[in-house]
C-alpha cells in the first residue's frame, strides 16, 4: 500500500517534469551548421589610351620628325599612324572601337587635297568589331591610320603656304552586350 | 501583424525597383572609354624661284608677293654693230622650302623684240639662248641656239639648285645704217614648273 502511493506520487512528479521539459525552447530540434565561402568577385576592365604620339611618314615611308617643319608640295602623300592601347578584361567583355572622324581646319582648296578617314587595324587586318579580350588578358594595340595627299593635279601656284590643321581626332571604345548579360 | 505589413512593403519596393530598371534602360549604360590623337598641322611649301641678273647682280623672286610675275632687266654689256652680238644672263635658283623632293624645270620662251620711238631695229635683231652651269659661260659663243616655239628647257633643277640662262643678242650683218642709235625692248618669258615627284606618275 505504501509503495503504490510513493509510486503514484513519483509518477506524477515525473510526468510533471516531463511536461515542463516539453514546453520550453531550451530543448531544440536537431540542428547543424556549415560555412560557405563564395570567394571574391573581381571586376574586369575597359580602357583605350594613347600611350605615345602618332608618327607621320612620307610616301617613301621615311619618318617626318616634326610635321610643322615639313612643307608639302603637290604630289606629297603623308601617312599618320597612331597606336592606341586597348585594355579589355572580363569573361563576357566585348567592345566596339570606332572614331568620330576628322573635323579639320582646311586652308587648302578642297579639290587639291585628299584626306582619308581614320582606318582602324589590329596588326595589318582591319578591325572586326566587337573586340574581345586577348587569351592572356593582355592589352592589344589598335592602330589608326590617316593619309593626307596634296594632289599632283594642283596647278599654277595654288595653295602655296596653305595649311591643314587636323585638330583633335577622337577614338571611342564602347562595351557591347553579349549573351549572358542583361 | 506588424511583421506582415513590413514584409508587404518590402515586396512592393522591390517590385518597383525592378520595374524602374526595365523602363529607364538608357541610364544604365555599359562601360566606355575614349582617347584623342592630335595629328597636328600640315603646311604647304612656298614655290620660290629666285632670279639674279648675271651682269648687274639685281635679284628678284620670280613671283612677287602680290602673286604677279616679276620683271628682271638684264643689261647685256656692250653695243651692237652689224654682225656682232652682246650677251647677258640670268641665274635661276630653286628656293623652295619643301620638306621632300621638289624638282623643277625652267623654260625660256621665244623673245618679243619691240621697237622704241618708232624705230625699225627690231627686224634686224636675233636672240639666241643656251643653258649653262656658270655665268662665265655666257660670254662664250659656243652652244647658243635659236629659241624654238617650245622654248629652251633647262635640265632638272632640284631643291636649292640653280641654272643659268645665257642670252645672245645679235644684229644681222645686213642691218642698214638707218638703225644706228635705235633701241629695242626685248622680253623673254621664263617659266618654272614642278616636275612630277610621284613614283607612279602624275
Amino acid at each position: 500500500m505504501k509503495n503504490s502511493t510513493l509510486v503514484k506520487g513519483t509518477a506524477a512528479i515525473a510526468v510533471g517534469a516531463a511536461l515542463l521539459l516539453g514546453g520550453g525552447g531550451t530543448l531544440a530540434n536537431w540542428n547543424a551548421e556549415a560555412t560557405a565561402a563564395p570567394g571574391t568577385i573581381v571586376s574586369g576592365d575597359l580602357n583605350v589610351v594613347k600611350s605615345v604620339n602618332g608618327v607621320w611618314k612620307d610616301r617613301a615611308g621615311t619618318v617626318i620628325p616634326d610635321i610643322t617643319a615639313y612643307k608639302v608640295v603637290p604630289g606629297d602623300k603623308l601617312t599618320f599612324t597612331q597606336d592606341l592601347t586597348v585594355t579589355l578584361v572580363g569573361n563576357k567583355m566585348a567592345a566596339n572601337v570606332a572614331t568620330t572622324g576628322i573635323s579639320a581646319t582646311n586652308g587648302f582648296t578642297p579639290a587639291n587635297v585628299a584626306v582619308s578617314a581614320p582606318a582602324l587595324t589590329v596588326g595589318s587586318t582591319a578591325v572586326a568589331n566587337p573586340l574581345k579580350p586577348t587569351v592572356t588578358g593582355a592589352d592589344q594595340t589598335v592602330t589608326a591610320t590617316i593619309t593626307f595627299e596634296f594632289l599632283s593635279t594642283t596647278t599654277g601656284r595654288a595653295d602655296t603656304t596653305a595649311s591643314y590643321n587636323f585638330n583633335n581626332v577622337a577614338f571611342q571604345l564602347t562595351q557591347v552586350t553579349q549573351p549572358g548579360l542583361s | 501583424m506588424r511583421i506582415k505589413r513590413s514584409l508587404q512593403a518590402a515586396a512592393l519596393i522591390a517590385a518597383a525597383v525592378v520595374l524602374g530598371l526595365f523602363t529607364v534602360q538608357g541610364t544604365y549604360a555599359l562601360w566606355n572609354a575614349s582617347a584623342v590623337a592630335a595629328p597636328g598641322t600640315v603646311s604647304a611649301a612656298s614655290f620660290d624661284v629666285a632670279l639674279t641678273a648675271v651682269n648687274t647682280g639685281q635679284a628678284t623672286n620670280m613671283t612677287l608677293a602680290n602673286g604677279t610675275a616679276a620683271n628682271l632687266t638684264l643689261s647685256p654689256a656692250g653695243t651692237l654693230g652689224p654682225g656682232t652680238s652682246v650677251t647677258g644672263g640670268v641665274l635661276v635658283t630653286n628656293n623652295t622650302n619643301a620638306g621632300g623632293q621638289f624638282n623643277t624645270a625652267i623654260t625660256v620662251g621665244q623673245a618679243t623684240v619691240a621697237n622704241t620711238a618708232g624705230g625699225t631695229l627690231a627686224s634686224y635683231i636675233i636672240v639666241n639662248a643656251k643653258t649653262a652651269t656658270s655665268s662665265t659661260e655666257c660670254s662664250s659663243s659656243t652652244g647658243y641656239a635659236q629659241i624654238g616655239a617650245g622654248g629652251i628647257v633647262s635640265p632638272t633643277v632640284g631643291k636649292g639648285g640653280s641654272i643659268v640662262f645665257c642670252f645672245q643678242v645679235g644684229l644681222t650683218s645686213g642691218a642698214p645704217s638707218t638703225v644706228k642709235g635705235q633701241a629695242v625692248n626685248i622680253s623673254l618669258p621664263l617659266t618654272a614648273r614642278q616636275l612630277c615627284g610621284v613614283p607612279s606618275g602624275c
